[in-house]
């Protein structure tokens, strides 16, 4: 398909400080112990203009949002619940939203956009890319880099649960790589997915060049194993759209089969495969492992992304 | 695949296609074609519920799948004829993570999870008996429908919309699980849709199947696959199930060892208990030794007759393509010529020359252990050789119990091959029941062995074999890490627990031969619950995932106890770290010093060391030195 058809809609800042919401809008976020996530306090109080609202996660199910005395709900937010992310969005209140998934969990993020994008309210994402990612003292093959803890383990992102049963060899698995391949490996055991119908995707160009040399280092042994290198595919790493319109060729080239996407590698492209999986007609099924994040696997904060989703006009499923 | 295209391929592409794909999922239709039936299979197949335990790669989704409708029709010539006449049909279900573990979470109290999750699995066997009538009509060109009442009483039962035929009920439900879908997702929102009664209509549907003059008489098998995925409280409504089947249904279970972690039903009073309800067949128990190696013989001799080369060579059988040493042989590899030319040096010296004669008459080896005694009990060279003299029985006796350790010391921190694994013996030791590891070892044993110009109709060299088991070594090592969430801490423990049996190996004159199991001291050392927790779940995992094997200790044991059992470092990683492969001795160690290894390896290898007064120092072994920063880590 022409370039022409697969608008990027995505503004490009060199650094949080050159950015500032527009006035009027709501920007909802989270914090966490990156560096990268910390800039809206400091807009707060330039933005006089801007509702921010404060996301927490109390569990893996539930939120705490800081809406200030106007809210219809308890300041909590249950996320497999339409009716009540559905109350939050109102009680936001703003036609321009930015939802930055920066300081956010997937199981956070994924749930509110979902309900968002249904809401008919101008919605972006925002995106802060880390200026470097921390390098494992003590290296082994899978892990170069020091970033997960651990994982907790599969389970479906809150309201992405799929009973859509097949059978096994029905299934192209699509991982979208990050620099853990112990991660990869385990999602290949648990989803044990036809060898030849691995199709991982790589994040080129990465958000620095050197990257995609890691992902390969760090994935090589189960790409080696599974030969899932041969149907390697790629796309910006920093671009939802592109991993958007690389999952829609893959769905072509694989008519009948269930796809099933694992969203490990970049936040851009969950927020694309999320965003694939509500466009989608066909089932596509979420797989994820929610990796419990070491505080200081990242250092610093580099370009920061606006990507419009609404203006993509997607046909979402409720 | 014809032959003409099969000789068109390489050998490497021929081994890697017959040989390299070890997992079930991967050899999709191909693994109907190479399956060997294992000799526990007729148990299977018996109309009763069935326990398949065994670890990865040991054969469990091969046997159950074979077992399925889909994988008897491929074993017997894919005759539409012959459908009718089977015995049995069963449906195959791999229990996936994602699916189940939707079913938790705050929004709602158990016994309401437990509620939606029996009904999610009434609509889930349905569904395997519903595709099941339809893959048969297609098949056999017969009409299996069950009949306008029997489509209403199913419906009824799981709150369908009536059908009036198969394809009609089978669309209700598909639609019905989409609205359950809906319900999940938004479950913190109430509105909960009609559930069904457990088991209710899978009765129903079965009945109405086993009502069909096609199905008199026939058994009906539901294949549950990867049951430790199941959460919890979610084994409990299965087993309830389980507990209760027999009239018109019964279960294949497959599981991991020590992945049945529920035993009661719903009623928390009522236990599944193994002969009453169920047959519980342990694959590594039912393949054990001999028989194990008559199967993996057939399973590899099979494969190798399907090998087609341009040249019409013929390839060796297996035993003969992978020949091993005698211990004599070993030793000699290993330098003991050069050890026992200073032996005798030494005792030039203080013997007089027509008393060393008798050195010249003895195997090196045992002339080795000589010098190797005097080592360990710190007594002169020349006094050992005399008591050899005038003992011989004794000494003989002391050479059976230590002529395979001896090979650890021969060639103790050197560079190059220490310790020889080779032969198909050996490799049938190393994989311990596990097809799929013996598959990998000889795999990678060929390809190396084609890797160098040679053919298959040439045996493959004691050092090439040596080398691929080293890899396969490393590569379950690395593996581990990745097939749990507990994988970061299996591969280190694993690790500390290499490197201290690797130095027991080496280090063993003065010591108890072949020492590479362990068992925990009974006294409670770690007096804390949370550890006492965490010491439970990272040898569950160990087990579980093939870190360790084990094995019941002295005492009568109950499966949930930990420290009752032996536990020994799965032999596929002893060519790795070189210690023995073969189950021999043991060592006691502590709760505390396990998790030790995994928080504070450095102290904590030392410690254990220093109870057998062994020290650190020993040199890292060449493959280990990638581990060096974790054998370095004080804390």
């Amino acid at each position: 398909m022409a370039l022409r058809n697969r608008p990027l809609p995505t503004d490009i800042y060199e650094g949080w400080n050159s950015f500032l919401p527009l006035d009027g809008s709501a920007y909802v976020y989270g914090t966490s112990a990156e560096e990268r996530s910390a800039h809206p306090s400091d807009w707060e109080a330039r933005c006089s203009n801007v509702k921010f609202v404060r996301v927490t996660e109390r569990n893996s199910s539930e939120v705490s949002v800081d809406l200030g005395v106007a809210a219809s709900s308890d300041g909590n937010v249950q996320l497999r619940s339409k009716e009540q992310l559905r109350r939050f969005w109102n009680d936001v209140g703003a036609e321009s939203v930015y939802l930055d998934i920066t300081g956010l969990s997937h199981h956070v993020w994924a749930p509110l956009l979902r309900s968002a994008l249904t809401t008919g309210s101008n919605l972006k994402a925002v995106y802060v890319e880390p200026f470097d990612y921390r390098f494992s003292p003590t290296p082994t093959e899978g892990e170069i880099f020091d970033l997960s803890e651990r994982i907790i383990g599969i389970s479906p992102i809150p309201g992405f649960a799929s009973l859509t049963e097949t059978d096994d060899d029905d299934v192209c698995f699509v991982p979208l790589l990050g620099f853990e391949g112990t991660r990869l490996q385990y999602l290949v055991e648990q989803v044990q997915p036809p060898a030849e119908k691995i199709v991982p995707i790589i994040g080129i160009p990465g958000f620095r060049a050197e990257y995609p040399f890691y992902t390969y280092q760090g994935n090589q042994s189960a790409l080696r194993d599974t030969k899932a290198w041969k149907n390697v595919r790629f796309a910006a790493a920093n671009c939802p759209f592109s991993l958007f319109y690389a999952l829609e060729d893959i769905a072509k080239e694989y008519p009948l089969d269930l796809l099933k996407v694992a969203p490990i590698g970049t936040k851009p492209h969950a927020l694309g495969a999320v965003l694939y999986n509500l466009a989608s007609f066909r089932p596509v099924e979420l797989v994820y492992d929610h990796p419990i994040r070491k505080p200081t696997r990242t250092a610093g904060s580099a370009r920061l992304l606006v990507y419009h989703l609404s203006s993509l006009s997607l046909n979402i499923r409720e | 695949m014809g032959q003409d295209q099969e000789s068109s391929q390489t050998p490497e592409e021929q081994l890697s296609r017959l040989f390299g794909s070890f997992k079930a999922e991967w050899l999709q239709e191909q693994l109907f074609d190479l399956f060997t039936e294992p000799a526990y299979f007729p148990e299977l197949v018996t109309p009763r519920p069935c326990l398949l335990v065994g670890g990865r790669g040991t054969g469990k989704t091969t046997a159950l799948r074979c077992l399925s409708y889909e994988g008897k029709f491929a074993l017997s010539g894919r005759q539409p004829d012959l459908i009718s006449t089977w015995p049995y049909y069963g449906f195959y279900y791999r229990v996936n993570t994602n699916r189940v573990t939707a079913f938790k979470g705050p929004e709602l109290p158990d016994e309401q999870w437990v509620r939606a999750f029996a009904h999610y699995f009434n609509l889930i066997m349905c569904d395997l008996v519903l595709r099941f009538l339809e893959w048969y009509e297609l098949h056999s060109n017969t009409s299996v429908e069950i009949g306008y009442d029997a489509c209403q009483k199913v419906a009824a039962s799981l709150h369908l919309a009536t059908g009036n035929t198969n394809r009609e009920l089978a669309d209700n439900l598909d639609d019905s699980r989409l609205r359950f879908e809906a319900y999940i997702n938004n479950v913190g929102d109430g509105q909960r849709p009609p559930l069904s009664l457990q088991g209710a209509p899978i009765d129903e549907l079965t009945k109405a199947v086993l009502s069909l003059p096609q199905f008199m008489d026939k058994s009906l098998f539901f294949l549950l696959d990867e049951y430790e995925n199941f959460e919890d409280y979610q084994q409990q409504v299965v087993n309830t199930l389980i507990k209760h089947s027999g009239q018109l249904y019964t279960f294949k279970i497959g599981v991991k060892e020590l992945g049945w972690r529920r035993r009661a039903t719903l009623n928390e009073n009522e236990q599944l208990i193994h002969p009453a309800d169920y047959a519980r067949i342990n694959i590594v128990e039912k393949l054990k030794d001999e028989r194990f190696r008559e199967f993996a013989l057939s399973v590899c001799n099979e494969r190798i007759s399907k090998l087609r080369f341009k040249d019409q060579t013929l390839p060796l059988s297996i035993e003969s393509l992978l020949p091993g040493l005698t211990e004599d042989e070993e030793a000699e590899r290993l330098g003991v010529n050069q050890a026992v030319a200073s032996i005798f040096k030494d005792l030039s010296s203080t013997v007089p020359s027509e008393d060393l004669s008798l050195l010249g008459e003895i195997p090196p080896l045992k002339v080795y252990l000589i010098k190797f005694w005097s080592e360990g009990g710190q007594t002169p060279l020349h006094e050992e050789y005399m008591d050899f003299q005038n003992n011989r029985r004794t000494w003989d006796t002391r050479y059976d119990n230590y002529k395979h350790a001896l090979l650890y010391t021969l060639r103790r921190g050197k560079r190059g091959i220490r310790k020889y694994y080779a032969g198909w013996d050996v490799f049938t030791h190393l994989a311990a029941s596990n097809i799929r590891y013996l598959l990998e070892l000889v795999v990678e044993s060929l390809l190396l062995h084609l890797g160098q110009d040679k053919s298959l109709s040439q045996p493959v060299s004691q050092e090439v074999q040596t080398e691929a088991s080293q890899q396969v070594g490393k590569k379950h090592l690395s593996d581990l890490e990745g097939l749990s969430i507990h994988g970061a801490q299996l591969t280190k423990l694993l690790l500390g627990l290499g490197r201290v049996f690797q130095i027991m190996a080496a280090d063993a004159a003065g010591h108890a031969p072949e020492i590479n199991q362990f068992y925990l001291w009974e006294t409670l050392d770690t007096a804390d619950e949370a550890q006492e927790e965490e010491l439970n779940r990272l040898l569950t995992s160990a087990v579980m995932h093939l870190a360790l094997l084990r094995s019941p200790g002295n005492k009568l044991a109950d499966e949930t106890q930990t420290r009752e059992y032996d536990y020994m470092i799965h032999p596929i990683f002893s060519s790795f770290f070189l210690f023995s492969h073969r189950r021999k001795r043991k060592v006691q160690l502590r709760g505390s010093e396990l998790l030790g290894l995994l928080k504070s390896p450095k102290n904590t290898i030392r410690e254990i060391l220093l109870r057998s007064n062994r020290t650190i120092d020993e040199p890292l072994p060449e493959q280990l030195h990638l581990f060096e920063a974790y054998y370095d880590g004080a804390s």
